[in-house]
């Protein structure tokens, strides 16, 4: 009988593009809703009425004072 | 990627409680002074009607300070979970949780700290509602030009010879330190009590570096834990 030898390949997982492109859209969304909307997401569906009602710009009020975005 | 999501969200459910308790007071008291100014310019009266859609209206924006927390969290812990995947191999430490600390520490430096002291948090009654763009465009740049200011400053870091390592470290400093000068002053004149709008910015610091440490602490376990990136042992048939 033939001795068997084992053979182990040590594959790296490389950082999957798709999750990075997922991450950076969630990153700039996220950032965009608490930090700068003054009424442009909501203006998709709600249309120029938004810009006067800002209803992001006024739930995220005090987190954009206090985390240091500009406000008002 | 679901570990980096949650782990920011964490964070930041911790940093939008954290504001609640120690930054609050401050919006508190500012806005009152902007009620006091509505009251004196005749555009509001002092009824009250005024004080219980007052409080309703300020409960609603209390609440909304710990969902704008997730919201933010689960964004920077995006873009954290990017930088930490593709540095975690060079960032000092054996543990995960040391390891994405001082990562923590690197981008609460570079994009939070520095854009600060350019930039400041201001309470409510500060900030003229005409250039809030202009003002949200220079804070963004200059978080921008900080933030790829060391990506940059890292590649020369990783070309130099170990002795001559510190040429990227002075470079960076001495960048930033042009940027800072070269930027414009924040457009808007501070009109509110002085003593509020310290007291305030440290309470903002405190909370956002809250945020940053609970942020690192919470990802490195997790990533420990499970160990996204950990090699698959192949055996072939």
């Amino acid at each position: 009988m033939l001795p068997s030898t084992k053979e182990i390949t040590i594959s790296k997982q490389p950082v999957p593009i798709f999750a990075v492109i997922l991450l950076a859209v969630i990153f700039a969304l996220g950032l965009f809703v608490v930090g700068y909307d003054q009424g442009h997401l909501l203006s998709i569906v709600q249309g120029p009425e938004a810009f006067d009602e800002l209803f992001f710009h006024e739930l995220m009020h005090d987190m954009r004072h206090a985390a240091g975005f500009p406000c008002h | 990627m679901g570990i980096v999501l949650l782990a920011g969200c964490f964070a930041g459910i911790i940093h939008g409680t954290a504001n609640l308790a120690i930054v609050e007071p401050y919006l508190d008291d500012a806005i009152g002074i902007e009620n006091q100014n509505l009251f004196a310019s005749g555009e509001e009266k002092d009824t009250p009607e005024f004080w219980v859609e007052y409080s309703a209206y300020r409960n609603w924006q209390k609440g909304g300070q710990v969902l704008a927390g997730a919201i933010l969290g689960t964004s920077i812990g995006a873009l954290f979970g990017i930088i930490f995947a593709y540095s975690r191999s060079i960032l000092p430490g054996t543990h995960n949780v040391k390891k994405a600390l001082v990562l923590a520490g690197i981008m609460w430096l570079a994009i939070y700290f520095i854009p600060f002291l350019k930039y400041p948090a201001n309470p409510p009654t500060v900030g003229d509602p005409e250039t809030v763009v202009l003002r949200g465009i220079f804070y963004l740049s200059f978080i921008a030009i900080s933030g790829f200011g060391v990506i940059g400053f890292y590649q020369l870091y990783k070309k130099l010879e170990k002795s001559k390592k510190i040429v990227a470290f002075i470079g960076y400093a001495a960048f930033i330190t042009a940027i800072f000068v070269v930027m414009p002053q924040n457009p808007d004149e501070v009109t509110a009590p002085m003593e509020l709008v310290y007291g305030f910015r440290a309470m903002s610091v405190i909370a956002v570096s809250i945020y940053w440490i609970s942020l690192g602490v919470i990802l490195g376990i997790f990533w420990q834990k499970i160990q996204p990136d950990k090699p698959i042992p192949m055996r072939p048939y």
